[in-house]
């Protein structure tokens, strides 16, 4: 890796995090997306680390690391054409392209500070090879991970929202249909991480499903489970 | 070009997408025989035209106060309504898409029979509505015409169905992986809702303009004159465009006016959503033999009732 290599890894990672007046980077959509693929390439790579590198494993490796920017801009292609519609109908369409470079740098501080707790995981996996922790770990890190974008979103809609207060609403509706599509896009995707005990694949043999569906079965399960029946 | 339309122009992501729609469409749409011949003498696609004309009436262009002058909704009524069918058509497709990956094995009729249907849907529940609506509109005292009253709701219902086509990829995605019925037809009950209301406000919003305009209560606001020269604070204003959704400030409709209208936009309801019953299936039950109309019965309402308390079976 040269000097220059770097240097362009690393300015587009700061100026999404940093934000503000002075970058000047965080405005080219091109660069957001490519900063997303590359660092979410690295996270996923490290969570698919999980079952080592031995055989075939390493094919799980690249799975898991296509799959971080996989679900992200598969989300956001899937959900951007409801908020063009929805952003035109509301007067904002020359606001528009700022607005979709807002939404792309929080993607990308996603992915951002996923990578930078890449070695943190590694560390957990030297730690523990209990596969359930491995997951609940990711997850907590998907946590900090989303924690850090929503910063770097509400930064950017914050002078969105300053120039029209209409861009408010939008951002709240964004975030609904963001989560509703990402929550069923991470259930298809399946699995991250990869089970060590399990076959290597890039996606799980009962592939469809729709995570809505299950968590409606499981609610209903709660509540028909004898335990909370009046027999006890 | 005029100035907002520049500024669309400057952001590089707004122009990519709607090249994309605009590429996509030449390519499927205009290479048929008679587009083509026409393409050739306007230098664009008729599809293009209209796809631009619904795009204005999106960005409120269409329903400004200034351009609403000669009391009616300029717009080609009939390339919106060619458009409508398109839009409906592609829709129809992602509904229907989940016929394709049900349990039970793929269904191709399905998918064409729903891309035939959802048009026919908006179709229908326009000539349905539309007497109501001028009846209401002369009984309350407006000076609109037939003609503008039929613009009035083309517009509408195309911008319903703007809303409805761009939710498509959702609702496709969804229904290429789900297995559950009553959760794609709740999925695509909300969807319906969401452009359904969207689509009225805007009917009602322009319908209320109209009225301004005909009566000559209007004095226009200071956003709608962009072009001359007025303070900073003017500028800063008017930098945002009114939306086609927003309403006229301190321009308020009388009570008895909105009652009426208040109850069309519910019949309106009712009848959009009997007339997807009748028309039903357009996602079709898994396992069961393809039908293009189902026998009559029941309603939309229970069928509703009944996909929610599924989804939890």
């Amino acid at each position: 890796l040269s000097k220059r290599t770097l240097a362009k890894l690393f300015t587009p990672a700061d100026s999404v995090l940093r934000g503000g007046a002075h970058s000047d980077v965080s405005g080219r959509s091109t660069l957001l997306a490519g900063s997303l693929i590359v660092y979410g390439l690295v996270y996923g790579a490290a969570m698919g680390s999980y079952s080592g590198f031995a055989g075939d494993r390493v094919w799980q490796l690249w799975y898991s690391a296509t799959k971080v920017p996989l679900l992200l801009l598969a989300t956001f292609a899937l959900s951007l054409p409801c908020f063009f519609v929805v952003n035109s109908l509301v007067g904002l369409r020359s606001d528009f392209g700022a607005a979709v470079r807002a939404i792309l740098s929080a993607q990308a501080a996603v992915t951002i500070v996923l990578a930078s707790l890449a070695p943190v995981t590694l560390l957990w996996y030297a730690s523990y090879d209990v596969y359930s922790a491995a997951i609940l770990f990711n997850a907590a890190m998907f946590a900090i991970a989303t924690l850090g974008g929503q910063i770097v979103l509400r930064r950017e809609y914050r002078r969105l929202i300053d120039r029209d207060r209409r861009h408010a609403p939008m951002l709240v509706a964004w975030l609904l249909v963001y989560a509703f599509v990402g929550t069923q896009m991470g259930w298809c995707l399946r699995p991250f991480i990869g089970n060590p005990d399990g076959p290597v694949q890039f996606f799980r043999k009962d592939f469809g499903g729709n995570a809505y569906v299950v968590v409606a079965r499981l609610v209903r399960e709660q509540f028909q489970s004898p335990s909370f029946g009046p027999s006890r | 070009l005029s100035k907002k339309h520049r500024g669309f122009q400057k952001s590089p992501v707004c122009q990519h997408s709607f090249d994309f729609i605009v590429i996509f469409f030449r390519h499927v749409l205009c290479n048929a025989k008679h587009a083509g011949t026409i393409s050739f003498a306007t230098g664009e696609g008729p599809m293009i035209r209209w796809l631009r004309e619904l795009d204005r009436l999106l960005r409120g262009e269409t329903t400004r106060v200034s351009a609403l002058r000669r009391g009616t909704v300029e717009i080609p009524a009939g390339g919106l309504l060619a458009t409508m069918v398109v839009l409906g058509g592609l829709y129809g497709l992602c509904m229907g898409s989940f016929a394709l990956f049900q349990e039970g094995g793929p269904v191709k009729a399905q998918m064409v029979s729903a891309a035939i249907k959802v048009p026919a849907l908006f179709l229908l529940t326009l000539a349905v509505t539309l007497p109501s609506l001028y009846v209401s509109n002369a009984l309350v005292g407006s000076r609109l015409s037939l003609k503008a009253v039929v613009q009035l709701l083309v517009a509408a219902m195309s911008v319903m169905l703007a809303v409805l086509a761009s939710l498509g990829p959702i609702v496709a995605f969804f229904s290429v992986i789900t297995t559950s019925h009553p959760f794609i037809v709740l999925l695509n009950v909300a969807v319906f809702g969401v452009s359904g209301v969207l689509g009225l406000r805007f009917l009602l919003q322009t319908m209320h303009r109209l009225n301004l305009v005909l009566t000559d209560r209007y004095d226009p606001e200071p956003a709608e004159l962009v072009d001359s020269p007025g303070s900073v604070e003017l500028k800063a204003k008017s930098a945002m465009p009114p939306s086609p959704l927003s309403r006229l400030e301190g321009q308020s409709r009388s009570r008895a006016v909105q009652g009426i209208f208040r109850i069309w936009v519910v019949m309106f309801g009712l009848v959009g959503a009997q007339m997807s019953w009748v028309l039903r299936p357009f996602i079709g039950a898994p396992g069961e033999p393809f039908i293009m109309i189902a026998a009559r019965g029941s309603n939309f309402f229970a069928a509703v009732l009944q996909a929610v308390r599924d989804v939890f079976v």
